[in-house]
């Protein structure tokens, strides 16, 4: 690793001011924990990393809202996610996702924001927060934007921020009568990462599904929402066939890479196999989150 | 790692060998190819850069044109190193051209392997790369024949 | 224990103590001493330039740019090497591997060229500037296709002369094979022709390694006529030698120093950075550190994958009369102790069984991939993953229980095993009862409902210890009575201080916590061997026992000749305090150990005396298979050994749980992938060991009750043999679970439902 500049603003202006919109050798950083990976493998070599460790501010902290949504700010540690009271009120599908999300000494540094930004497709979050309709909010010197999870992600590695754009908070909207469930299936070791990750978010009428967001990652370069699948839910009664015809869409539709996780076939058969029980299993909980 | 694949392009066979065997056509395909020299009819040496997210490569690569038998047989060897790590590009790739209704369908296997640190570790994202380079590479070829063929 | 004929005599109150390792305290407060930490004034960082194609002839290397780079003192290739050092070929078996890449280089990551700065930023940044040209020749990476390949890896085989069996290999051009073992017992083909049915299978397994956690470290500080190496070894007399060989050197003047090991599995055995940080201190004039990556790990040793084709005759009533095997050892660039692996674990390839008829062929291969060597089983694990899986295939096809199976074919207590020497002191019968009677074995199970099948399994094994090696001990009794111990054999987190601790004091009959064991210095430490294979226990431990005893005995007569009574119980210190008149003085005794053995017949493998102890295990596993995605969890896994009487049980217990859980990594999903001779997959963020996670839920470690008679107080070592029959116990569940049959390691999901789907007649399709 070669020597860098590494700042530590302790304000947003002064964050943004750090930035440069036409050098890609000038990074934010969170936790660290995702790109100081990217600098030891040599294929990434900053120039200047700026920290965003001390900014504080909205980029910090959980809030929930009166009508059941959450504002978490962008450099809040998923340590913090995985133990409030408020998120497993609120989203319990994170909290449940935490445990096997990488490890506790990665969950204490890594922050959402971070999870986001960096645009692995093997991560754990991105799927999530995209199947729940989270957004994120983004500021830059020339001001703010909303964005959706599902229009921030555009590839492997790849996100529609800009060079001097930074998260600095996300938003979960309320999941009143919604049901999730995220499944991570690791080939290999428990703590892998995942071949194949699939993340559900329905309403349901009984035993009837309504508006189902289905999404795939880790498997395919982005987390991406399977739409043939959520089409063959929709409406449908929850029993094997219609799991069964979900799985199968959602199956044809992914776009998926084969890796020294699985090749594309297996993978193919392990989303549908995982969309069924992923339905099953959001369907199980209570139906007030 | 190897990609193949097929597309089918409305010209016919014979247009689009010659299309096909012209280096700075078939580089001009390729995103991310600069500086493209001719050394002699069958050797080319180029820069070719790419980009992932805020990470950037560079190789420099050798062409060799191995086999030019028209009317339906290219092949190429591909060697490169990247530039400012250790490492090493080799691939070599089969093109092969066959007629189907007036149309011709052009079947390429491209067969790579990269050797050093980009190889070991940057192995996934490269790979991602990859598969994208090939998509804007089929996507251009069609562009170029459906816009009224290569004459 | 009652008194027992065991060497070391009645045993008292320090063998059997469960005591918390001495050097616990340090390593967990991050003050024990590691190589990785050492700085010495004045030293240089080195950081490698490697190979990027498998196999080639060096054209040119331009190291020019590097040169220029800010901070760099210099930059080395083998011309360099040359030299300091003329000839600078090394290896235990074959003196094939160059310092750095000389003319050809062999395997994509093979050292090329070294860079030297004071920072190790500026020589890493550096390293990035050099090139190298290469002549790309063809490859061979598989240990079948290297058999018959016109590629050779190298010219001319170099045996190193220290082996007599492979002297005959001196010189031999136009192959890849560095060594053929042959075992012939009986005669197989007319055994197979009495069988009422034959059986053969081929199993494979993949390429794995070691991963200690402390990745490989050395620092060179050569002087004139003398050179002190630091370094993170196995093997510290072997270096000594091998240092002082390369350098023309007496050993008296070279200098391995040691401190714990964060792990080594047997990858830091023989010469690893030794001989390339000597060289280059040599040429800078400077103490030079290489400290590798874990990433760089990947281009330094590895476990032997292996091609394993076996045979069986069985007769009418289920005994195998006639069992043939060929084994291939795909032994990388560089044969490392591969031959060592292929010969030693071929004594056993025929497994735990009383065949009457036998041949074995185990061939070491040269293939342009990173070198094999030992890893924790020396081979045995990969033999057992075949012979124990094809076990339940045959017990299968012939309908019988597998456990009745083995019962039936078993090596009873005396037999002969197929080198012809009698297994004594090798429990397998009682280990096999043990694993069956804790999986309830016969007894009702719960095969599962739903996609998610149960099943369960179990294997047994044995291992001749590698001999014959030796082991020396000196223990230092000080003026005050407190013992020093120096010895050679290596902590690398295994416990071996703590038991030679309580060996010295059970003999002295003072607490273990009382001895001091001094850090390895070939200065200092006598010579051993090497910590490897499980023969320290043993080995050192006889050792230590003599050195003790002969301490025992000199404090004996020095209180005869002071007029002491005898059995008197005067404190040692007041025995030195009456004899010197003040705090004075010191008793040293010293230990040789060198078991008896009588080597193999050449051609036969034949012998009655192959080895001083057998090591024997058993395992069973439970698992669940997810038959829908292929997944496998192992709910149970259960391992019976046999080490004597445990010197330590806590130890021996962690001994156990490590081992297999290192083997249920190797076993489940570990592997090198390969692509053009690159590792694809060389970081642990994309090859993965077994973590918390994966640790089964149900764990069982159990040591028999039992006592190797020739060992130090009934002991021998268990280090590895919990490694032997994790793989195909498991495998052997995954078939009882859902009835599919997987013949190459890992065990992986996606293995696993590939097999589902080929036996459902829907084969799923490739990439």
């Amino acid at each position: 690793m070669t020597p860098f500049d590494l700042r530590e603003p302790t304000s947003i202006k002064e964050a943004l001011g750090l930035l440069n919109a036409e050098d890609s050798s000038v990074r934010p950083v969170g936790g660290g924990t995702a790109l100081m990976l990217m600098m030891k493998a040599g294929v990434f070599r900053p120039t200047r990393l700026v920290s965003l460790r001390k900014v504080g501010g909205r980029f910090s902290g959980i809030k929930a809202a009166g009508d059941g949504s959450l504002t978490i700010g962008a450099m809040t540690p998923l340590a913090a996610i995985e133990h409030s009271a408020e998120v497993a009120r609120a989203a319990p599908v994170i909290t449940r996702t935490m445990p096997r999300l990488s490890n506790v000494r990665v969950r204490n540094v890594a922050t959402i924001g971070g999870a986001l930004a960096h645009g692995d497709p093997h991560m754990d979050l991105p799927p999530v927060l995209l199947a729940l309709g989270a957004t994120v909010t983004i500021v830059s010197p020339k001001g703010e934007r909303s964005l959706a999870v599902e229009d921030l992600l555009t590839g492997y590695y790849e996100t529609a921020l800009a060079k001097d754009e930074l998260i600095a908070e996300v938003h979960v909207p309320a999941q009143a009568g919604r049901r999730s469930a995220y499944l991570k299936f690791t080939a290999g070791s428990a703590e892998d990462w995942p071949a194949v990750g699939v993340a559900v978010s329905l309403e349901a009428d009984r035993d009837t599904i309504r508006s189902a967001t289905v999404v795939a990652s880790a498997a395919t370069s982005k987390a991406t929402r399977l739409k043939s699948a959520e089409a063959a839910l929709n409406g449908a009664r929850l029993d094997d066939k219609a799991l069964a015809s979900a799985g199968e869409a959602g199956a044809q539709e992914a776009e998926v890479i084969s890796d020294v996780r699985g090749s594309a076939p297996y993978k193919r058969e392990l989303i549908r196999v995982h969309i069924g029980r992923a339905v099953r299993q959001a369907m199980a909980t209570n139906g007030a989150h | 790692m190897n990609i193949s694949g097929q597309i089918t392009v409305p010209a016919p066979r014979a247009a689009v060998f010659d299309k096909l065997k012209d280096a700075p056509f078939f580089a001009s395909c390729v995103e991310g190819v600069k500086d493209l020299k001719e050394i002699d009819a069958t050797h080319y040496d180029a820069v070719l850069e790419t980009k992932v997210a805020y990470m950037k490569f560079s190789f420099k690569v050798t062409v060799e044109l191995t086999k030019m038998s028209a009317p339906d047989t290219i092949e190429a060897k591909i060697e490169g190193t990247p530039l400012g790590v250790v490492g090493r590009l080799t691939a070599t790739s089969r093109t092969h051209l066959s007629e189907a209704d007036g149309q011709t369908v052009i079947a390429y296997s491209i067969d790579s392997t990269l050797a050093g640190k980009l190889g070991s570790i940057g192995q996934p994202v490269l790979k991602a790369k990859a598969k994208d380079m090939e998509k804007k590479f089929t996507e251009r070829l069609r562009a170029v024949f459906a816009a009224g063929g290569p004459q | 224990m009652a008194t027992t004929t065991i060497p070391g005599g009645t045993i008292g109150s320090q063998i059997g103590r469960s005591l918390p390792r001495l050097e616990a305290r340090d390593k967990v407060s991050g003050r024990a001493e590691y190589t990785h930490n050492l700085r010495l004034p004045g030293m240089l960082h080195g950081k490698i330039f490697r190979s990027t194609i498998a196999h080639g002839r060096i054209k040119s290397i331009d190291t020019s740019a590097a040169k220029k780079m800010p901070g760099v003192f210099g930059v080395y290739t083998a011309e360099d090497v040359r030299k300091v050092i003329p000839n600078p070929y090394y290896g235990p078996a074959f003196h094939d591997q160059p310092i750095l890449a000389m003319d050809k280089v062999r395997f994509v990551g093979e050292p090329v060229a070294v860079v030297l700065a004071a920072d190790p930023h500026a020589a890493e940044a550096a390293v990035q500037e050099i090139t190298a040209e290469y002549e790309e020749l063809p490859a061979v990476y598989d240990e079948i296709e290297a058999l018959n390949s016109k590629v050779y890896v190298h010219d001319e085989l170099k045996p190193a002369g220290t082996f007599a069996d492979l002297k005959h290999l001196t010189g031999r051009k136009q192959t890849n094979v560095a060594l053929d073992f042959k075992l012939r017992r009986g005669d197989v083909e007319k055994g197979f022709e009495k069988a009422a049915q034959v059986f053969e299978h081929t199993f494979r397994t993949q390429k794995v390694l070691h991963l200690a956690f402390e990745p490989f470290v050395s620092i060179g500080d050569a002087k004139r006529d003398a050179v002190t190496i630091y370094t993170s070894s196995q093997g510290p007399s072997f270096v000594r030698t091998e240092i002082a060989r390369l350098l023309g050197l007496p050993e008296n003047r070279v200098r391995i120093r040691v401190p714990y090991l964060g792990g080594g599995y047997g990858s830091k055995l023989y010469i690893k950075l030794e001989a390339l940080v000597t060289a280059l201190s040599l040429l800078a004039r400077r103490p030079v550190k290489i400290s590798l990556t874990m990433e760089e790990c990947f281009y330094q040793i590895t476990k032997h994958p292996c091609t394993f084709r076996i045979k069986s005759g069985v007769d009418k009533e289920g005994r195998i009369i006639a069992r043939k095997c060929e084994v291939f050892w795909n032994g990388g660039a560089y044969a490392d102790v591969g031959p060592r692996v292929t010969q030693k674990s071929g004594f056993t390839a025929s497994g735990p069984y009383d065949i009457e008829n036998v041949h074995v062929d185990s061939y070491a291969l040269y293939t342009n991939v990173t070198p094999a060597g030992a890893l924790r089983g020396f081979g045995i694990p990969q033999l057992v993953w075949s012979y124990e899986s094809h076990t339940d295939m045959v017990a299968r096809a012939l309908k019988m229980d597998p456990v009745e199976f083995r019962r039936k074919n078993i090596l009873k207590k005396g037999a002969a095993q197929a080198t012809g020497t009698p297994v004594k002191h090798a429990p397998l019968e009682a280990i096999l009862d043990r694993v069956a009677s804790r999986l309830n074995w016969g007894k009702p199970f719960d095969k599962g409902t739903g996609p998610v099948k149960r099943g369960r399994g179990l294997a047994i094994a044995i291992k001749a210890v590698i001999a014959p090696t030796t082991s020396v001990a000196v223990l230092n009794v000080t003026a005050d009575g407190s013992p020093i111990l120096y010895c050679g054999t290596v902590d690398m987190g295994q416990g071996s201080d703590t038991a030679m601790a309580q060996i010295v004091g059970e003999v002295l009959n003072v607490p273990a916590e009382s001895v001091r064991v001094v850090p390895r210095d070939t200065d200092v430490t006598p010579y051993d061997m090497g910590t490897l294979g499980s023969r320290s226990l043993f080995h050192m431990g006889h050792a230590v026992r003599i050195a003790a005893e002969e301490c025992r005995a000199k404090i004996e007569a020095l209180r005869k000749e002071l007029g002491e009574p005898e059995g008197s119980n005067i404190p040692v210190a007041d025995l030195f305090k009456k004899k010197y008149g003040m705090q004075a003085g010191n008793i040293v005794g010293s230990g040789t150990y060198k078991p008896d053995y009588i080597p193999p017949q050449p051609g036969t493998g034949l012998t009655t005396n192959v080895a001083p102890f057998w090591m024997v295990a058993g395992a069973g596993a439970e698992v669940e298979v997810d038959t829908e995605t292929g997944k496998v969890i192992v709910t149970r896994l259960i391992n019976v050994v046999d080490c004597g009487k445990p010197v330590n049980p806590k130890i021996v217990e962690t001994q156990i749980s490590g081992a297999t859980l290192m083997q249920l990594g190797f076993t489940m999903f570990e592997k090198m992938h390969i692509d053009g001779g690159q590792v694809t997959n060389a970081s642990l963020a994309d090859y993965k060991i077994p973590g918390i996670m994966d640790v089964p839920a149900v764990m069982e470690n159990e040591a028999i009750d039992t006592v190797q008679p020739n060992g130090p107080f009934g002991a021998k070592g268990v280090g590895e043999t919990a490694t032997f029959c994790c793989g195909p116990a498991i495998a052997n569940a995954i078939d009882d679970a859902c009835g599919v049959r997987i013949t190459e390691l890992p065990l992986n999901a996606e293995a696993v439902y590939r097999a589902i789907r080929a036996q459902q007649k829907t084969p799923l399709e490739d990439e």
